[in-house]
């Protein structure tokens, strides 16, 4: 991700958290954005915020041992039963 | 979840190949031992984006139905994997737009895309985890298909940005740009001051 020409340093900032965090920004961007940080309480208070939520998705995980029901091939045994899938419709 | 769970049916590509070939011939046998190593993945996937048991069900048979249909003509130039989850999410969404044209009748389902109680043994910080689950469930589910299937893909799945893409049938930069209009409709949703607190 390349860096805009704008002197806008803390809405360019906003608009690249989520690439920051993603480790997406090239090391000048990344500076910028680091540079800025330092001296802005929102933007530090973002990149936090950003990577909580990241962190937070992440650990939403939460159907693991959930089960594809029994029935999942059912239609491609009815429709397997009428031959090889090449001559079906799709 | 790792990006690289459940990638292969069999832990063996040239088998993988060989059921691949198998199905194409037509044995379907070999169609559901290929795809049952991703059936419970592919059903999960269909519930966070679905948020409703019986829609995900049904549409996981129509996915496998089309899966079955289509695999004469899977050339191998993304893996099995990723073409099977492809037909997933175009599936989730034809069956999402369709809703968004219903009247609003139909409740979204946060509570499928919620983690049971995490191990934490401070009630006051169990609450607050369970609360933030509810939270953030209910936040993905107000987003835009496009927008959810981006975060769950990249973020709750874990697959690399690429096979998320490819997965989504967007280019890398687009769907980073979906990824973070998402992230920012959530953060928004839940406040910095709740993700500050988790994050320490």
């Amino acid at each position: 991700m390349g860096m805009p020409g704008s002197t806008d340093d803390h809405r360019w900032s906003q608009q690249h958290l989520s690439h920051y965090v993603e480790g997406d920004l090239r090391p000048r961007a990344r500076r910028r954005l680091d540079r800025h940080a330092r001296n802005c309480a929102e933007c530090g208070r973002g990149i936090r915020a950003m990577r909580a939520l990241v962190y937070a998705v992440q650990g939403l995980d939460g159907l693991a041992g959930v089960r594809a029901p029994a029935t999942i091939f059912d239609r491609v045994r009815l429709a397997g039963s009428g031959g090889s899938p090449s001559s079906q419709h799709t | 979840m790792p990006p690289s769970a459940g990638r292969r049916a069999t832990g063996s590509a040239d088998t993988e190949a060989s059921l691949i070939a198998r199905a194409q011939a037509g044995d379907v046998s070999a169609f559901e031992r290929l795809s049952s190593g991703y059936a419970d993945r592919l059903f999960m996937l269909l519930l966070r984006l679905l948020g409703d048991r019986g829609e995900a069900e049904d549409v996981a048979q129509e996915v496998m139905l089309r899966a079955w249909q289509g695999i004469a003509r899977f050339r191998g130039q993304s893996s099995y994997f990723t073409w099977l989850y492809r037909i997933a999410v175009n599936e989730a969404n034809r069956v999402l737009a369709k809703r968004a044209r219903r009247p609003a009748s139909v409740s979204i389902g946060a509570r499928e895309l919620q983690l049971p109680a995490a191990a934490v043994h401070d009630p006051s910080r169990q609450a607050e985890s369970s609360e933030l689950r509810r939270s953030l469930a209910e936040a993905l589910a107000r987003l835009p298909p496009e927008l959810r299937t981006a975060i769950v893909l990249r973020d709750v799945e874990g697959l690399s940005t690429q096979e998320a893409a490819e997965i989504a049938g967007t280019g890398q930069a687009a769907f980073k740009s979906r990824l973070h209009q998402a992230r920012l409709r959530v953060r928004a949703a839940i406040g910095d001051e709740t993700l500050t607190d988790i994050g320490g």
